[in-house]
């Protein structure tokens, strides 16, 4: 591996920028993953910002199950992501599709539509999970896994 | 000049790389000041960097329809006019690298090309929110433009100069006579956050509105040069606003000089970061109001007092 792809791979190590993504979540993660981002928890020490179109980010956080209806729009949003891209699943419904599982118009967790490269189960998920669960996912790139 | 010295000057100091990794410095301490501003803790000081390699890295999207030959080079001639300008500012001494009769004007106008550019680059990208943001952005220059022009050009009129490098060594002889400018000192600084987009003047990428304004559909290195435009923008734009109305510390050795001119633009950016963590963001309506009701007429007024005090002495 050479000089420049290395300095390019600690960038995307030490950048993450992440899509918040709402795939039919009853909005207790949303305001998780939102608390995580404000000054008391402060996900920018990791150079964790918000963005809000898919073209800047690259890390997307998806909560809830998803639904029938957000199915197409997800896969869509997902490829308006540039390369390279990971997906974070928070919360069990994200993970497994919950206590939602099962039901006529819910699809399962987002590894069914699209792959995802953590998951962080918790209902819902703490800020201090997320953080941990983001934590973790940087390490296991550091690691080149 | 030789050929020899102009590459140094236009590749190392006080061209590229220079302005890159000062411009870079700035986003730090930017940030970094507006997060303990917040009781935050902040990003770590190589994260400009890091953000500017990872988009190096990523994937380029062209949207469908879009203007591909515009598209690609927006950011590059945003870059390429703002590298421009700082070789006829002075840094740290009364002379510049290439100091003529009339640069000021030369460098207000390379000034206003990374806003062209920036609404030419949501223009052609067919987004409704990027045309939006290419829209507030040219709104918006016609608000702060004119009164940065005027309270740039009150100084030049008192020292009877159009060369910035001719402001610089008439005030370092004329001291005391800085105070006379105030006025515009506080006006320049208004246009500036203006110019760089910042809170309270960030409606052309409001990101709670318009997702990101005129960027919305940018990815990968052109989204990573038009960031280190605005970087470089907002070194360029405080090194003129230092050079015009901070006049201290210009006759001393080069490397002392440099110190002073560092210090001098990180007091700026440090009033900027002030100033975006105090306000909060202004509709485009207010704002444009706000500059025409207020603004200009203090950089009038900066004018009437310039033309009395050159008059006095």
């Amino acid at each position: 591996m050479n000089v420049a792809r290395k300095m390019v791979r600690w960038g995307q190590r030490k950048s993450p920028w992440i899509l918040h993504f709402n795939t039919g979540a009853c909005n207790a993660c949303d305001i998780e993953i939102i608390a995580a981002l404000t000054p008391r928890f402060d996900l920018e020490r990791f150079g964790v910002l918000l963005k809000g179109t898919p073209r800047h980010c690259d890390i997307m956080a998806c909560s809830g199950p998803v639904t029938r209806q957000i199915e197409s729009r997800l896969v869509r949003i997902y490829e308006q992501v540039p390369e390279p891209k990971l997906v974070v699943a928070v919360g069990s419904c994200a993970t497994s599709g919950g206590v939602f599982n099962g039901l006529y118009n819910v699809k399962g967790g987002i590894d069914q539509v699209i792959p995802v490269a953590a998951y962080i189960p918790g209902c819902p998920a703490s800020p201090q999970a997320i953080i941990d669960g983001f934590a973790k996912l940087l390490k296991t790139l550091e690691e080149g896994k | 000049m030789t050929v020899g010295s102009a590459v140094l000057n236009i590749l190392v100091f006080p061209g590229f790389l220079f302005l890159v990794a000062f411009g870079l410095a700035g986003e730090f301490v930017d940030r970094k000041l507006y997060a303990r501003l917040q009781n935050r803790q902040g990003p770590p000081w190589y994260q400009p960097l890091a953000d500017f390699l990872k988009l190096l890295g990523k994937e380029n999207v062209i949207p469908e329809g879009a203007d591909r030959p515009t598209f690609r080079l927006a950011p590059v001639f945003a870059l390429a006019a703002v590298v421009a300008s700082i070789f006829y500012i002075p840094l740290g001494s009364t002379t510049s690298v290439l100091p003529f009769e009339g640069d000021l004007i030369v460098v207000l106008y390379l000034l206003v090309i990374p806003t062209v550019a920036f609404f030419l680059g949501g223009w052609t990208s067919r987004s409704v929110f990027a045309t939006i943001g290419a829209f507030r952005a040219i709104t918006q220059v016609f608000a702060y433009e004119i009164p940065l022009f005027v309270a740039l050009l009150a100084p030049a009129l008192l020292a009877n100069t159009w060369s910035i490098s001719g402001i610089a060594a008439y005030y370092a002889g004329h001291p005391w006579l800085w105070l006379v400018n105030l006025l515009g000192f506080g006006v320049a600084l208004v246009s500036l956050l203006g110019k760089l987009e910042k809170v309270p003047f960030d409606t052309p990428e409001a990101e709670t509105e318009i997702v990101a304004g005129s960027f919305i559909e940018y990815s990968g290195r052109r989204l990573a040069f038009f960031r280190l435009a605005i970087d470089c923008e907002a070194i360029v734009g405080a090194s003129l606003v230092a050079a015009v109305f901070l006049p201290f510390g210009l006759g001393l050795t080069p490397v002392l000089g440099i110190l002073v001119y560092v210090a001098k633009v990180l007091l700026i950016l440090g009033i900027l970061a002030l100033l975006r963590t105090l306000f909060a963001r202004l509709r485009i309506d207010q704002m444009v109001h706000f500059c025409w009701s207020v603004v200009a007429p203090i950089a009038f007024l900066q004018i009437l007092i310039n033309l009395v005090v050159r008059e006095l002495i």
